[in-house]
């Protein structure tokens, strides 16, 4: 029993950090520029590949330096594209309708697709754990894998460095003034674009770090995108769209019920976690955590 | 704007040339071609079901899937195990049930929440339907329904084999033409107006004495109805339904529709799905080439061209009437919109 009961914790927590890893550029974007960017699953998954890329030189023997420096170069690769993308895509979206926003982004995220699909094909790939993850902690009846261990942390240093940036440093007091209210910081003078633009970039370096720490927690195939940024969408709306603590909290939640769900509904995946999102909405449109703190 | 002039010549006109080509078609084409031109029929349907909520009322729906997928799945459970049952009560009951959906949905959520956060509740209820489809015995789990019957349409006086030559396809589009026919109704009476009154400001339509919730609540049903029916006559034309019939990939398809040919325009989701359809066709062989060409579509029409391509045809022309004449028609259609 103990054993079951760690095993759904341990669970509830890998999913949770690693959805969180996808929710943080995520909610970051959406809690300066309030766009709610479909095509940041398309980002995540395409860093994902490029440190796929880039392990496949070194076999199956990774040792965890590489790892972590593929991460660190799909997070800048996808630092870059986003620079690109904001020049061209959202520079443009910032006088139009919300809905149309959502829109397009989601025609990025097919581009993301076709370009994945035309690049790395249509089969299944896959990395494996870097030397030193390959085993596993046994507790009791519990198998603890030393890679979800990896996961976890990395869930919890990034959600601790955004923290810090956000709240105790005058870069991140500078987003929270423009997140609520760009008008007025504007006539402060802060140069928003400038800062819509970091954000934008920030936003998808983090999809890219992202894809490249989880590359070795899935196969990769086109359907990687959709398949978390459903997940990673959850976590922004109960968390109530742009506040990185609420999403924090948001994907423990919904990692506990992910969890739940896996364990005692084995034959329904899925279908506790869409009930929860789609109850909490209609509950609480606003999310679960109100709209206390943006950014 | 085209959203509150009604051109009922210029729609009669565009909808028996569309009836003409698509009843003749079969003379002169092969299977694929005439199979694709069914499936665009009933994009029409799609496209034009979801753009009623969407354009006419302002309720944007990520998982108008989910009214196809029950339609297209209750038709195909009810040929296959129910097959006593007349297939106009077949149709019948797959509409209802995507009707009922319609409302519930509607009443859940369409109150609660507007715009980008309603979007996002239809998507994750979509995801839910499709989940579920995916794990119910009855419907096939992963693999779907296969072998779905053309059952014979009984009339009373006579009765009509749908499994015959192309008799299917010559029923599909005549429901189709009768459905859109009826959605043009509904968008350019009385109705229709007071959708586009909510919409553009619903504040006021509410002082007007417009129930706002009602309004909407109407759209959206009629909207998920008119896509279950969609659904419904896609079932026993492919012969086959599979849970992707669900996905939120499918629900982005009449969002696409509405776009690309101009959400303004009542036929805007047609021209769409017209265009969609010669895409489809032209690149089927090309891995990842269709999403590419269908995304970059996609994105250079709400960038650069957010009228679609009515929209663009439609200030072209006005361009080249304007100078023609100059005068009456510009300022009387910029008061009505004061």
């Amino acid at each position: 029993m103990t054993g079951d009961l760690l095993t759904i914790l341990f669970n509830a927590m890998t999913w949770s950090m690693a959805t969180f890893l996808v929710a943080s550029g995520l909610t970051i974007v959406f809690g300066i520029l309030h766009v709610l960017n479909f095509s940041h699953g398309g980002f995540f998954m395409i860093g994902a590949y490029v440190a796929y890329t880039v392990l496949n030189y070194f076999g199956f023997e990774i040792p965890l330096y590489a790892y972590l420096g593929g991460a660190l170069v799909a997070a800048v690769a996808m630092g870059v594209v986003g620079v690109g993308v904001d020049a061209v895509v959202f520079r443009r979206l910032q006088n139009v309708e919300g809905v149309y926003v959502l829109i397009a982004t989601y025609a990025l995220l097919l581009v993301c697709d076709g370009f994945v699909k035309l690049v790395w094909g249509l089969n299944y790939l896959s990395v494996s754990p870097p030397n030193g993850l390959l085993d596993a902690i046994f507790m009791g009846d519990a198998i603890l894998p030393t890679f979800s261990l990896f996961v976890i942390g990395c869930g919890l240093v990034v959600f601790l460095l955004l923290e810090g940036v956000l709240n105790h440093t005058s870069v991140g007091r500078t987003l929270q003034a423009i997140a609520i209210d760009p008008w007025m910081a504007r006539a402060v003078g802060i140069d928003v674009s400038a800062v819509y633009r970091a954000t934008v970039v920030a936003g998808f370096a983090l999809a890219g770090l992202a894809g490249g720490l989880l590359v070795a927690n899935q196969s990769l195939s086109p359907e990687l995108a959709h398949i978390y940024i459903l997940q990673a969408f959850g976590v922004v709306i109960i968390g109530g769209m742009g506040s990185i603590r609420g999403a924090f909290v948001a994907s423990i939640f919904l990692g506990f019920v992910e969890a739940v769900s896996a364990t005692y509904l084995p034959n329904y995946p899925g279908v506790l976690f869409f009930a929860t999102i789609a109850l909490v909405l209609v509950i609480r449109p606003q999310g679960l955590l109100g709209k206390e703190a943006t950014a | 704007m085209s959203i509150t002039t009604v051109r009922p010549l210029s729609f009669f006109l565009s909808l028996a040339a569309l009836l003409v080509v698509a009843l003749l078609l079969p003379h002169f084409a092969n299977r694929g071609i005439i199979f694709l031109a069914g499936i665009v029929a009933i994009n029409i349907v799609f496209g034009i079901a979801f753009n009623f909520a969407f354009a006419k009322a302002g309720v944007l729906s990520f998982g108008h899937a989910m009214f196809f997928a029950v339609g297209a799945y209750a038709t195909g459970y009810m040929t296959i195990n129910q097959d006593w049952m007349p297939f106009l009560l077949i149709l019948l009951v797959a509409v209802s049930a995507g009707a009922l959906l319609a409302i519930v949905t509607a009443l859940l959520a369409l109150r609660r929440a507007g715009g980008v956060s309603f979007a996002v509740i239809t998507l994750a209820l979509g995801a839910l339907i499709h989940v579920i489809i995916t794990k119910t015995t009855v419907l096939g789990r992963n693999d779907g329904l296969a072998g779905i019957a053309r059952p014979p349409l009984d009339l009373g006086v006579v009765s009509i084999p749908l499994g015959v030559g192309d008799n299917y396809y010559y029923f599909l589009i005549v429901t189709c033409a009768l459905a859109v026919l009826l959605m043009w109704g509904l968008w350019s009476n009385r109705f229709g107006r007071s959708l586009q009154a909510v919409k553009s400001d619903p504040a006021r339509a509410d002082f007007l004495g417009i129930d706002v919730d009602a309004k909407r609540l109407q759209a959206f049903t009629i909207s998920g109805t008119m896509a279950a029916l969609s659904g419904a006559l896609f079932a026993p034309w492919a012969q086959i339904v599979s849970p992707e019939v669900a996905l939120w990939t499918q629900s982005t398809m009449p969002v696409l529709f509405a776009l690309l040919g101009g959400s303004a325009f009542f036929l805007g989701p047609a021209v769409g799905a017209i265009l969609f359809g010669f895409l489809d066709y032209g690149t089927r062989t090309m891995v990842g080439v269709s999403d590419l060409l269908v995304g970059g579509l996609l994105l250079a029409v709400v960038l650069a061209v957010p009228g679609g391509i009515l929209g663009m045809l439609s200030t072209l022309w006005n361009r080249f009437g304007g100078r023609r004449n100059n005068g009456a028609t510009p300022v009387a259609t910029s008061e009505v919109h004061q």
